[in-house]
């Protein structure tokens, strides 16, 4: 107990426990969608691309949000609006990983490397704090008011568009926050892992709800319950954040398997 | 009062034409059957009233209000939903967010008239797949259509639910509703008055 309370006296800490809980909200309610609509495969494909974007602005010393957003969105829209199948996601995200890996070691930052990949609770500084609680402001309420035009999208697209309704802005409302929650999320919880924070609640949580709330709901609250424990993980046995994290979604997903088939 | 209108009509899948020069009108409370053996375009027609396919060219007019049913296969049995989740989404319009008390209280009518109140909680992958045409088509009368556009709802569906439907769609062409149906089943077209029958042959014209 005492060792948490130390813990928790850092500031550091104080700013990812924040902004790590915001992200993983809101990443397990767009997994949600991205699950239903079978394009898990995208957050995986853009936090690749956004490990190339990390590594780049490392190489050139600036503020890493300069080329992470606009690259990330870009690939986002690509992905989305063309309808990419895996392959090219495959492709393009095995292509972005290795050019971060080559800058990386071409500019003798590869020590920086394992924590864009894995994740660290102190790279979270102020101005990401301020990125990720407005951000996931703004994702709760977009939920809030087109809740009802995003299960029906996500349910038949086809059935939405004979009503007259445009589907093209929700997947470019969808596209834009997958992007944006991949990058406010690919430090803390690491380039390779925020695919998972993204995609395993929403996976685990279909084990039990019966309906799309019920599934939003309890994808939200595994999602932070993994990251407080994968946090406290990554404290004790001094690992990644990211790989706790994932670690945790990974058990309370075969539980819920389990469950399920109980 | 016209409800659809289509003037020399062409759908194209890539280049290959599916539908040429197709010419159609529709009044209120009239119901046009379509049949045609498979691939002779009877659902790329629907789906291009429905808007879902572009004209290549020629000329469409279509009643502001219009509800598709398409067929049950396309549906995704696996979805999270329940049935009333399903259903209230046909009250759906560009511009209304938000289900009011009478968008629920007219899936209420229509679940109960098509007999699938009684299923308003249930998961849509429990359901049969007579069961689930109800649903759709339960989905689609909220709407409150002017042209109820109908991918083969009768595939499937037993006796007893092929009555209810059909006494449903009766109702709903007494109150100036126009409706398009795709078919494979002659018996679907007796019994229905104010009928005509479109027959899409493979110069799909």
């Amino acid at each position: 107990m005492n060792e948490i309370l130390e813990i928790l006296s850092y500031p550091f800490v104080i700013r990812a426990l924040i902004s790590g809980s915001l992200i993983s909200i809101c990443a397990s309610i767009l997994g949600v969608i991205l699950v239903l609509k079978h394009y898990s495969l995208i957050g995986h494909g853009l936090s690749e691309i956004g490990f190339a974007s990390l590594s780049i602005s490392s190489a050139l010393k600036i503020s890493p949000m300069i080329i992470s957003v606009p690259s990330v969105i870009a690939a986002s829209f690509l992905i989305m609006l063309t309808k990419a199948g895996d392959t090219a996601i495959a492709v393009a995200s095995s292509a972005a990983l290795s050019l971060g890996i080559i800058i990386s070691s071409l500019t003798n930052s590869i020590s920086n490397t394992s924590s864009f990949l894995f994740g660290s609770v102190l790279a979270v500084n102020e101005a990401d704090l301020i990125f990720s609680v407005i951000l996931s402001f703004v994702i709760i309420i977009l939920f809030v008011i087109f809740y009802n035009r995003l299960f029906l999208i996500t349910y038949n697209e086809d059935y939405a568009r004979s009503l007259g309704i445009n589907t093209a802005f929700y997947q470019i409302m969808i596209s834009l926050l997958t992007a944006l929650i991949v990058v406010s999320g690919m430090r803390i919880m690491g380039t390779l892992l925020i695919s998972g924070v993204i995609i395993l609640p929403a996976v685990s949580a279909k084990n039990l709800a019966s309906g799309f709330k019920a599934l939003i709901i309890i994808s939200g609250v595994i999602s932070i319950l993994a990251f407080l424990t994968g946090l406290i993980i990554s404290f004790i046995f001094n690992i990644p954040t990211g790989a706790g994290i994932i670690l945790t979604n990974t058990i309370i997903l075969i539980l819920t398997r389990a469950i399920k088939t109980k | 009062m016209i409800r659809l209108e289509l003037e020399n009509a062409v759908i194209k899948y890539g280049d290959t034409a599916i539908i040429k020069n197709f010419s159609l009108k529709v009044e209120s409370g009239e119901m046009i059957f379509v049949t045609g053996s498979n691939g002779s375009g009877k659902s790329t027609l629907i789906r291009g009233i429905a808007g879902l396919l572009p004209l290549s060219s020629g000329k469409i007019f279509r009643a502001e209000r219009v509800s598709y049913v398409p067929q049950v296969e396309e549906a995704d049995r696996n979805f999270p939903a329940t049935v009333k989740e399903i259903v209230l989404t046909g009250t759906q319009r560009k511009g209304k967010l938000f289900y009011t008390q009478n968008d629920k209280k007219l899936a209420e009518k229509f679940m109960k008239e098509l007999g699938i109140f009684e299923l308003s909680d249930s998961k849509i992958k429990t359901l049969s797949g007579g069961q689930l045409r109800r649903v759709f088509l339960a989905r689609a009368l909220c709407g409150e259509p002017e042209l109820l556009l109908l991918d083969e709802p009768c595939a499937g569906l037993d006796a007893e639910s092929h009555k209810i439907l059909f006494g449903c769609l009766q109702k709903i062409l007494e109150k100036g509703c126009a409706i398009i149906m795709v078919t494979h089943d002659d018996s679907d077209l007796e019994g229905i008055k104010n009928s005509r029958v479109i027959e899409m042959s493979n110069n799909h014209e």
